[in-house]
């Protein structure tokens, strides 16, 4: 059957042509007189401005016992101010086609603008508000509270959530933040209210602890006047956050088994402590961990994708989660993640322990890890085309305290990375004795063939 | 990796913005061309970053499959990544990554998708990548490679609808909006029978029927030189011989208003009560469509929509409430009421209090203030959707395919501004009604007392690396 395949003039394969410089943009940086840093970025064509606002306010700083008040704190900004009701305030932002974002990660919170650039000084005026005027109505935050608890057991519905909170468990020691839930647990949301909340803005959020990233398409905008009239009427001082304590990495290989009785596949999500930004090895380590589970033609989908037919994708990646400015205290999850089918959990475990080995045994290949840097390297433009993916990773550099060429260098260091420092760092961040297995599944169909693989002792918890 | 995350076919649709009154885009153009062979070729300059997409549309989606045969325009969209002619294997992913790009396909109801986006001295790579397939698929195409994408389709429905809370939803309201035997009855994933029974030779007949260059359309956009893309495309594309055969899709005709309202009882293992409601909504390419766009933005988009406040700020009986419009041609649009039930609330009251916002809504014009926000609102997601190459390669490609001209990509901002409080107001009457939607009521249950329902699919699905598409409108920051 290959008739209708080969009537049409068929040509080599062309190459490229001369290829066009690009570098990842490095911001401009100044302040306010406020104290608050400001990082602008011009980006030509992007209509849809971004604005990042990094609050300098780790998880760290939370109270005991009360986990999740940062995030119900960076999302009551908006929820009440001196001149607006909440949904005043919400309906001036969407006049201005304006969307705001808040979050509260381990490194920091974060409050994000994105409006049209016509509008900035409108929707600046807006964010400068909520940042120095919030109010904090304690019926707004019984609301968000309330909510919260509404929504955290339909996250955990999620098997890809519930498998990321029980990693967290296995990974860090249960005194430390990072051992727990960004946004807080049932027992924990439950107590706050908006005294507290208040308690902890004044305590935290003042810009000499914060910066400011603004970039998109400035034709025509003068910056500094409108960030004067805007953000500039936020001003105060306050402590700058402690640096976080050292985690420790490591650990025997073991396995939980979340069990969802009846599950139609099987969530895993297989990880270890890493080392955060500031670590040299950090370009190996993307560069190896890219060619393990980057993408489908990468190591792991090659087998149980694409071989297989296991899964739809499995991928490994690392995210950091403390980053303080003097090194050695840095952390990050590397992990591998994906779901298979339930009666091919135990063959899909296998095949993914064998390439872990083979692997450790037998390294990267040049050619695997040159595809892998033409591809790192060679999508920056296309991954910071839109404004806000730029304004992004300047606000993460900021958070992570890694200077503000960081970004744009780290290209030149993976254009330098050679194949044994690649296959170095992910046989060592993936090491196939040393990783903490969550499995979110059906226990009875997958306990027996998951413990005779012999990648550590199974314990089953509920789900 | 970085997951091209643009909202494709089945989110959000456009709105306008006008590319003629330009800012810092400096005006978006296109000009349209067509080989000897019927492949249309839509080309637009941008030569602010070195980069191009590529994005082929073929006119073929889940609306021209037949029973029993129910996911194979998006299990043969897979089988476009295992290799053709001249490419190995997953020689199609491998060269765009190598060459530092990134790619992806979808399929909807409507039409199926492929796309690179290239450093811009990579675009011929992608263009002989894209003619070798459409050109040359059988030559590769086996049974070892139909199977084992058959079991990837598999676990992408397993892991995306069948083992996540609701999400055999949008198939159950798609098969209620459109009923059984209507060609958008079935959603694009499909059945497990169905994916189970797809033989090489419907493969292959498939192919042979739908992709060939006189019912695709191809976009180049980004910094490219215009008669050098033109040349490429009549060196790779040219040849393929066009099909003739090609047999329409199935009236998808409805009346305006289903005529009563079509509800499920349905008791899961969800974490929360749940109300969807699917409605039968104008089609696309009109302005009642834009009209009923507006009118799902001014009741349930973003986070001061009418039900937002009166549901999750005021009654404080919801945590979420989301109006999304899925734009169709071939049959009506769909319009998808979302909303997650808080803590105590029942989903009587719910209904109720929904039933008052859309009679209010049918009733009453929205403010000029309401009006703004919702207009404000659509001119940014279509902002958002120019502002990558590939995004604007994706619209070029709509209004090419769907309504034959690209530039009403760069009018519709005007479009969605011309409609009036009034019209808002009078298709809301019309059809945002009891009379006119599906509902589904979830009730969550314990596991172990599991009730059984009916089957389907999702509303587009991924391609070859997992991309999907929601069929809703992405939620607005917070």
């Amino acid at each position: 059957m290959t008739d209708a395949a080969v009537t049409m003039d068929f040509h080599p394969r062309p190459g490229p042509g001369p290829a066009k410089p690009w570098a990842f943009p490095v911001p401009e940086r100044g302040a306010l007189a406020s104290g608050l840093a400001v990082l602008r970025s011009h980006r030509p064509g992007q209509q849809v401005v971004a604005v990042e606002i990094s609050l300098g306010v780790p998880l760290d700083a939370e109270p005991h016992g009360l986990d999740g008040i940062a995030a119900i704190m960076v999302d009551g900004l908006s929820q009440g101010t001196a001149t607006y009701t909440a949904e005043e305030f919400t309906a001036e932002l969407e006049r201005c086609g304006a969307t705001l974002g808040a979050h509260a990660d381990y490194l920091g919170a974060r409050v994000s603008l994105e409006v049209p650039a016509s509008r900035l000084p409108r929707a600046l005026g807006l964010l400068a508000e909520a940042l120095h005027a919030p109010t904090f109505p304690a019926g707004e935050i019984e609301r968000l509270v309330s909510n919260r608890l509404d929504e955290i057991p339909i996250e955990l519905a999620n098997p890809g959530r519930r498998a990321a909170k029980q990693l967290a468990q296995e990974l860090f020691p249960a005194s430390t933040r990072l051992s727990r839930p960004r946004r807080g647990t049932e027992e924990t949301v439950a107590r706050i209210d908006a005294a507290e909340v208040r308690a902890f803005y004044q305590a935290h959020v003042h810009p000499t602890a914060a910066a400011a990233v603004v970039a998109g398409d400035l034709t025509g905008i003068d910056l500094d006047a409108v960030l004067a009239d805007t953000l500039g009427g936020w001003t105060g001082d306050g402590p700058q956050p402690p640096p976080p304590a050292p985690v420790a990495a490591g650990g025997e290989g073991r396995v939980v088994i979340v069990d969802r009785p009846g599950a139609v596949q099987t969530q895993l999500l297989i990880g270890r402590v890493g080392p955060d930004r500031h670590d040299p090895v950090w370009p190996a380590l993307v560069l190896g961990t890219y060619c393990l589970g980057g993408t489908l033609t990468s190591r792991l989908d090659r087998v149980l994708r694409e071989e297989k037919g296991y899964t739809y994708g499995v991928r490994a990646s690392q995210q950091v989660l403390q980053s303080p400015a003097l090194p050695a205290a840095g952390a990050s999850v590397l992990a591998i993640s994906g779901s298979v089918d339930t009666a091919s959990t135990g063959p899909a475990l296998a095949d993914l322990w064998t390439v872990l080995r083979t692997l450790a045994a037998e390294g990267l290949t040049e050619t695997e890890r040159d595809t892998a840097v033409q591809n790192l390297v060679g999508v920056a433009p296309l991954r910071y085309e839109q404004a806000a993916s730029v304004a992004d990773t300047l606000a993460d550099q900021v958070e992570q305290h890694l200077p503000d060429d960081y970004q744009a260098q780290l290209y030149a260091r993976l254009a330098e990375t050679g194949v044994a420092a690649a296959t170095a760092a992910v046989v060592a961040a993936f090491p196939a004795d040393g990783l903490a297995t969550i499995l979110v599944g059906d226990a009875s169909e997958i306990g027996a063939p998951v413990q005779a693989l012999g990648i550590g002792e199974v314990k089953v918890v509920k789900g | 990796m970085d997951f091209f995350l643009h909202p494709t076919e089945g989110t959000r649709t456009p709105v306008g913005h006008t590319a003629t009154d330009q800012a810092g885009s400096g005006g978006l153009t296109a000009t349209e061309h067509r080989l000897g062979n019927g492949l249309r070729l839509v080309l637009s300059e941008d030569h602010l970053t070195p980069v191009v997409a590529v994005c082929l549309w073929y006119d073929v989606g889940s609306r021209y499959e037949v029973k029993g045969r129910t996911g194979l325009a998006h299990l043969f969209e897979h089988l476009m990544f295992q290799g053709s002619a001249q490419v190995k294997g997953n020689g199609h992913f491998e060269l765009v990554q190598g060459a530092g790009g990134s790619l992806n396909g979808t399929t909807s109801f409507e039409r199926t998708n492929y796309f690179e986006t290239m450093p811009a001295h990579q675009l011929e790579l992608a263009l002989w990548l894209e003619a070798d397939r459409m050109g040359s698929l059988l030559a590769a195409l086996d049974q070892e490679s139909l199977d084992n994408q058959r079991a990837v389709v598999k676990n992408e429905r397993r892991q995306s609808y069948d083992n996540v809370p609701y999400g055999t939803a949008f198939e159950r309201i798609a098969a209620l909006v459109y009923p059984d035997g209507h060609p958008y009855h079935h959603t694009p994933i499909g059945s497990m029978a169905d994916l189970d029974a797809a033989t090489l030779d419907d493969a292959r007949a498939f192919f042979r029927a739908n992709y060939a260059p006189n019912n695709a359309v191809l976009a180049v956009v980004g910094d490219i030189d215009p008669q050098q893309t033109i040349a490429w495309a009549e060196r790779y594309f040219g040849s393929i011989p066009p099909f003739d055969g090609k047999v329409p899709p199935r009236d998808g005709a409805l009346p305006d208003i289903i005529g009563q309202e079509l509800r499920q009882e349905i008791e899961e293992e969800v974490p929360a009560r749940a109300l969807m409601e699917g409605y039968r909504l104008p089609r696309d390419g009109t302005p009642e469509c834009d009209a009923a766009e507006l009118a799902t933005v001014v009741l349930g988009h973003g986070l001061s929509s009418r039900l937002y406040n009166r549901l999750v700020r005021r009654d404080r009986t919801a945590i979420s409430a989301d109006f999304g419009l899925l734009r169709l041609t071939g049959a009506p649009s769909l319009g998808w009421l979302d909303v997650k039930a808080a803590g105590g609330a029942g989903l009587g009251e719910i209904g109720a209090a929904v039933d008052e916002e859309l009679a209010r809504l049918g009733a009453e014009a929205p403010t000029a203030e309401e009006m703004e926000r919702a207009q404000a609102l659509l001119e940014r997601d279509w902002l958002d959707r120019l502002s990558t190459v590939i995004g604007r390669a994706n619209e070029l490609c709509r209004y090419t395919m769907l309504f034959g001209d690209p530039r009403l990509a760069f009018t519709a901002v005007d479009r969605i501004s011309a409609v009036t409080g009034e019209q808002v107001r009078a298709v809301a009457a019309a059809r945002l009604r009891p009379d006119n939607r599906a509902v589904l009521a979830y009730e969550p249950v314990t596991p172990g007392d599991r009730a059984a329902g009916a089957a389907g699919g999702p509303a587009g699905t991924d391609g070859g690396d997992g991309q999907q598409e929601d069929g809703q409108r992405k939620g607005a920051g917070q």
